[in-house]
């Protein structure tokens, strides 16, 4: 069987800068993603970053994805491992299995980090099964990455980052975006996404959601509503739209299916996305070895994900003793400073109360 | 409470706008930056991208920029650097009649100099016609555009996007 | 409410709100009931989609919070895979040592396209 020092599951911000970063203090990593290519959600982001200007803010995802990509090719203690599915983790053996072109391999890292980004939350409604409803993930593939127009006029449930950004590259590829619809009294994302869209036209309605969808064989049209505070719709304020997509932006969840595998202690801490693992300020879970990153760990943006990574390379290279005890306390209190500095606006509010949650649990747990 | 305009429409208030704009004497004398951040999130570009020291430096990543309009010459260059496209530059003295409205502009094709536009308002609504007057290339890899376009004077803080009028630009209001 | 027999919320299995909701009613409380009655994230997705939107219904329905719905496990495989291809797994006896532990996955053919070491030891 297969073996390598750390195995990381997902190539995406999280995983790939993990991957630097632990290689770089000497392990050597085994980097595996069931895309071709290294970036995750990064390649779909047509977007600018913020963050630090020292840090790649300014530059768009699809860039940073290109520069970490050639990074890792010119890293020699990092394996690529594209078109690989991870299908499981046996807890009792330690071995991941993964799907690949050339058959199901088996693989037994001494170190496993999850890095697997999210899946997206879907909403019910009647016709949500229609074609012509697609999650904002798929309209970005196709659009950004395929190159494929995803209809005419879109409805866009959500406005949360993704929901806003997703609307302004349909605008940019032409398709024009009927409305963006959101359930809660303010609109979720950056207010300067939210502007952005708006003076291109875009109306944004909050406390509004979708009531139905319809169209025989395919989405021809959306009917919103505006909801009261107990999240009904009020009767008399619908409108019609006439849109051929709906594209769903209303959320992502953690996507942990190893980390249950492992047996790594969940919590439902919905600050940070829901189910979400425990895990520690060396982002290790509560299963020895087995560490987390990114969307996985808790719903953020790129560039904490990124960071994120980077403490966790960092923690798994000391474990594997290939970092001094000095250097490794002070590049992680750099880590941990970088990530608190990323929350430490009202925007993070909610995730900084999520880690609390989070903080406390652990702390109850390390006490019995 | 009081809603938040800006939360819930996306346009920013009276109060913002006036917050990020520079008295009526320095409006006098020459091209003036106006940023319209007005929410605390972690990004920092603007300050680094000006090299008269214009933007006040930041003491958290999280800081709202604060603009020195004494040092600021209006050069645009941090308009381009801003990720989240909020940044402009206003020149209200270009001519008796006309300003100069520098905007981020990310669609594709772009338009050139010369050509005319419809001027848009921020909640996209055509409220004038104007004229490209200066295309700047994105700098950096799939950097962003600036178009400086000249405009009716008394629209000069109320223009904050273009539509090309001749043929078929990528924009939502059509 | 009538929508429910045309609200999906299983795609991959086509299982309806009106079903998940009937099951729920006739005695249904964990994730792994619902899914044994109904075959709500039996599909190819394996509940990534429906998985949050039953326990939600099970919640609702039995006045509780959504985390205290019982979640059903994730086994592997986490997704379908042909029965041939683990067949092929238990042959080749989980050994390829001799080629430095490491056949680049990508493009189908087992070329390796960084042609780097996995184990380095």
């Amino acid at each position: 069987m297969k073996t390598t020092e750390l195995a990381i599951v997902g190539a995406g911000p999280a995983g790939v800068c993990a991957a630097l970063e632990a290689a770089s203090c000497g392990v050597k990593v085994t980097l595996i993603d069931r895309e071709e290519q290294i970036g995750g959600q990064l390649v779909k982001q047509t977007h600018k970053f913020f963050g630090w200007h020292e840090k790649s803010a300014g530059t768009r995802g699809i860039v940073i994805s290109g520069d970490l990509a050639d990074q890792v090719k010119a890293n020699p203690d990092i394996c690529f491992m594209g078109s690989a599915e991870a299908l499981g983790y046996f807890q009792d053996d330690g071995v991941l299995l993964l799907e690949t072109p050339v058959g199901i391999q088996k693989l037994k890292p001494e170190r496993l980090l999850i890095a697997t980004g999210a899946s997206e939350k879907m909403i019910l409604f009647p016709g949500n099964d229609l074609p012509g409803v697609y999650g904002a993930g798929a309209v970005q593939t196709l659009m950004n990455v395929h190159g494929v127009r995803p209809g005419k006029s879109v409805l866009m449930i959500g406005s949360g980052n993704i929901g806003l950004i997703v609307s302004y590259q349909l605008a940019q590829a032409g398709v024009k975006v009927a409305a963006v619809v959101e359930a809660l009294p303010n609109i979720g994302g950056y207010a300067v996404h939210a502007s952005k869209i708006r003076r291109l036209g875009i109306p944004i309605y909050t406390r509004h959601s979708i009531k139905e969808a319809y169209g025989t064989a395919c989405v021809e049209g959306a009917i919103i509503w505006q909801l009261d505070d107990n999240w009904q719709g009020i009767a008399g304020t619908e409108k019609q739209l006439d849109v051929d997509v709906i594209c769903l932006a209303t959320g992502l969840t953690p996507l942990c299916e190893f980390l249950w595998q492992a047996g790594a202690e969940m919590a439902y801490i919905p600050e940070l996305g829901g189910f979400v693992p425990l895990y520690d300020e060396n982002m290790e879970t509560t299963v020895e070895g087995v560490y987390v990153a990114g969307d996985a760990a808790c719903i953020e943006e790129a560039s904490t994900a990124m960071a994120e990574g980077r403490l966790a390379g960092l923690a798994i290279a000391y474990s594997l003793g290939k970092v001094p005890a000095d250097e490794f306390s002070r590049k992680r209190a750099e880590s941990l400073k970088e990530l608190d500095e990323l929350r430490a606006g009202p925007t993070s509010g909610a995730i900084v109360k999520g880690l609390a949650v989070m903080k406390e649990q652990m702390r109850k747990r390390v006490s019995q | 409470m009081k809603p938040d305009v800006l939360m819930t429409t996306g346009i920013p208030s009276k109060e913002q706008i006036d917050s990020a704009t520079p008295p009526g004497s320095r409006r006098k004398q020459g091209p003036f930056v106006v940023i319209e951040c007005f929410q605390e999130i972690p990004c920092d570009p603007c300050y680094h991208s000006c090299r008269f020291g214009a933007i006040k430096p930041f003491e958290s990543l999280n800081d709202i920029p604060q603009v020195d309009w004494e040092k600021c010459t209006g050069c645009g260059v941090c308009v381009a650097a801003c990720p989240g496209l909020a940044i402009f530059v206003v020149d209200e003295t270009f001519s008796d009649t006309e300003c100069l409205i520098a905007m981020p502009y990310e669609f594709s094709p772009l338009p050139g100099k010369g050509d005319p536009v419809h001027l848009l308002d921020r909640s996209g609504d055509k409220v004038g016609e104007g004229v490209v007057h200066r295309v700047v290339p994105g700098r950096k890899p799939q950097g962003t555009p600036v178009v400086w376009v000249r405009a009716p004077r008394e629209l000069s803080l109320n223009v904050r996007n273009l539509l090309p009028s001749a043929g078929k630009g990528g924009n939502n209001c059509v | 409410m009538s929508d429910e027999n045309t609200i999906i919320v299983c795609r991959c299995e086509d299982v309806t709100l009106g079903e998940i909701r009937k099951a729920i009613r006739e005695g249904a409380t964990t994730l792994d009931e619902v899914k044994r009655i109904t075959r709500a994230g039996m599909g190819p997705c394996q509940g990534r989609t429906c998985r949050l939107l039953v326990a939600g219904e099970i919640a609702r329905y039995h006045r509780k919070h959504v985390s205290e719905v019982l979640q059903s496990r994730y086994r592997p495989p986490v997704k379908p895979v042909k029965m041939g291809d683990f067949a092929a797994l238990s042959e080749e006896g989980g050994n390829s040592q001799e080629e430095g532990g490491h056949r680049q996955a990508t493009g189908g053919d087992g070329q390796c396209i960084c042609g780097k070491a996995v184990t380095g030891k």
